[in-house]
């Protein structure tokens, strides 16, 4: 696989980052290659920290393995993966998971897509730079605070928000305290926390549009809505799709907001797949149960990552 | 072109409505940490207090202080941590070239796909058995492993982008790999430095997840002390309310003086 970055360098800068023209093979090779010193240490760190916990899960998640129980864990083989996929509260929290997730992420787009339009329209006028910093405070905001700072301001009996609706005589909500609410609040404060985000990678993209398109376009005759059809979103997809990647990942281990929010309430309305895991670990001290539910989640994050870095194209990746 | 600016002058303050109304929630919030427990359950709600008082200040200083400072000190030091690992790790990355290094990139690249509740067992059993459970030390390790991936990612695109001519003159003029490191690519390579430092020390600030299971006393920081004014039955809303200003005021005020870094953090790896 060829990087720009290779494309660019002179070849033969490699050839003397590495004393020879072929990559070096061999452990004699490599403490004497000039990368090593650099990266070793790293490297060491990572990969003690990352793959203890890693081999200790999966072994787990074969184990009857309770944090309560003092005998030595027995071998269950699949079993907690098999009760894993019978269990009810479990598919309810990936279906959540799954909800939340395509739901906030559109939402997020659109209203990215419409605001980095109208801080590009007034990007030369006077302030508009503050304006803009101004706009993307909420996600800078701690995200156990975004969901404290919403139940706080959607109780359903002094909230300031149903003050607010009874003034234009809209009946009061329950939000975070009805299962039929509970759902979408969390959405709809999710989506306030991270369209500022996608408000910046919109940004980026359009701005990098060369504007003799638009022109052409308008000589075209095109109206707006075929601009942004034809012209736009195709231009803007490959930057948008690593946006929305990352949006993806950051809801699949959601569990800030439901914690300081509903904690998976009420009943199971808004159970999310890190919650669930966590609440088998550290409340039932199911600790084999819980590690297959993290070993699903790990590798549902990872099949998802490894596609998605397989469908972007090249120079996106390395940007 | 007068009509153009009129239209210019009305979408201007259009954004600004929007705008407003986006950071509406933090300013209520702040303004409530200065209200009476009374007056923040009073119907109608009274939008700015009568009195303003700090009282509900004092109190959360005079209970949560320690843990405060715990999140500061975790913060720092996890950042420094980072720094120190990644960004030589950043150049051996974008300075080499050898074999399987797209491999050794995606492995970085998966520590951030990694779901924290996925590690937290083997975290948990292991700092227990090690004594680091409750321990500023337990919580750094960790926070340096998951802020580690970020910084190679962001400051090793930061450093390709510096032009290898001046790397292979320096080489040819006979410097040596650390001189080039240090005295070339470091400098050259502050914006994406500082910017690393800006996400990676954030991520320790936010950080909710960890702590709640690693610390129960002594280490706790700030993030789990907030979630703690949620009793049984009661939720001490005022003190959640200047606990929450306190927690957010620091990094909103720094996102007004490295809005740039932030922007160009997010465009660059598009990282969170």
């Amino acid at each position: 696989m060829e990087t720009i970055q290779d494309k660019q360098r002179p070849s033969h800068l490699n050839s003397v980052s590495g004393g020879r023209r072929k990559p070096l093979h061999g452990v004699a090779s490599f403490f004497r290659h000039p990368a090593t010193p650099f990266l070793l240490p790293a490297v060491i760190f990572l990969f003690t920290l990352t793959i203890y916990p890693f081999v200790y899960s999966v072994i787990s998640s074969f184990l009857n393995f309770s944090l309560t129980n003092p005998r030595p864990p027995t071998f269950a083989g699949l079993g907690n993966y098999l009760s894993l996929f019978a269990d009810n509260l479990f598919s309810v929290a990936v279906l959540n998971t799954g909800l939340i997730t395509v739901a906030s992420v559109v939402i997020e787009f659109l209203i990215g897509f419409c605001m980095a339009h109208l801080f590009i329209a007034i990007a030369d006028l006077k302030g508009s730079q503050l304006l803009r910093t101004i706009y993307i405070l909420p996600m800078m905001v701690t995200p156990v605070v975004v969901g404290l700072l919403w139940s706080y301001i959607l109780e359903p009996l002094f909230g300031v928000m149903n003050y607010l609706l009874s003034i234009v005589g809209v009946a009061p909500q329950p939000w975070f305290s009805d299962a039929n609410t509970a759902l979408w609040s969390v959405i709809f404060v999710n989506v306030w926390e991270w369209s500022p985000f996608m408000m910046l990678i919109c940004t980026a993209a359009l701005v990098s549009i060369p504007r003799d398109l638009y022109e052409a376009a308008r000589i075209d005759g095109a109206r707006w809505f075929q601009t942004v059809m034809k012209v736009e979103l195709p231009l803007v997809r490959s930057t948008v799709l690593v946006g929305i990647i990352f949006r993806v990942i950051d809801n699949f281990r959601m569990f800030d907001i439901i914690f300081a929010t509903t904690r998976g309430g009420p009943g199971r309305a808004t159970e999310v797949i890190s919650l669930f895991a966590y609440r088998q670990i550290f409340q039932y001290f199911n600790a084999g149960y819980g590690a297959a539910a993290a070993v699903v989640v790990f590798l549902i994050a990872m099949i998802f990552g490894t596609v998605a870095a397989k469908l972007l194209p090249r120079e996106i990746h390395h940007a | 072109m007068r009509k153009i600016k009129l239209r210019k002058r009305l979408l201007f303050i259009l954004a600004a409505l929007l705008t407003l109304l986006n950071v509406a929630p933090l300013l209520w919030v702040a303004v409530s940490s200065l209200k009476t427990r009374v007056e923040i359950f009073a119907n109608p709600p009274t939008f700015l207090p009568e009195v303003w008082r700090v009282d509900n200040y004092a109190r959360l200083f005079h209970d949560n202080l320690p843990f405060l400072l715990n999140s500061i000190v975790v913060t720092l030091l996890s950042t420094l941590g980072v720094l120190i690992l990644s960004v030589p790790a950043a150049f051996g990355l974008s300075t080499f070239s050898f074999a399987k290094k797209r491999d050794l990139e995606m492995w970085f690249l998966s520590g951030r796909m990694m779901p924290p509740v996925a590690a937290a067992i083997p975290f948990y059993l292991t700092l227990r058995q090690i004594g680091l459970i409750d321990t500023h030390f337990g919580l750094i390790i960790l926070y340096i492993g998951i802020g580690t991936p970020l910084a190679v990612w962001l400051i090793s695109s930061f450093m390709r982008s510096i032009h290898p001519a001046i790397c292979e003159a320096a080489r040819i003029d006979g410097c040596n790999w650390w001189n080039i490191f240090f005295r070339i690519t470091l400098p050259l390579s502050s914006g994406g430095i500082a910017t690393a430092t800006i996400f990676v020390s954030i991520f320790a600030w936010n950080e909710l997840l960890l702590p709640l299971f690693l610390t129960n006393r002594l280490a706790k920081t700030f993030p789990v002390v907030l979630t703690s004014f949620q009793g049984q039955t009661e939720i001490a809303w005022e003190l959640m309310c200047a606990g929450a200003t306190i927690q957010v005021l620091p990094v909103l005020i720094l996102t007004f003086f490295v809005q740039k870094y932030i922007v160009s953090g997010l465009t660059l790896g598009s990282v969170r």
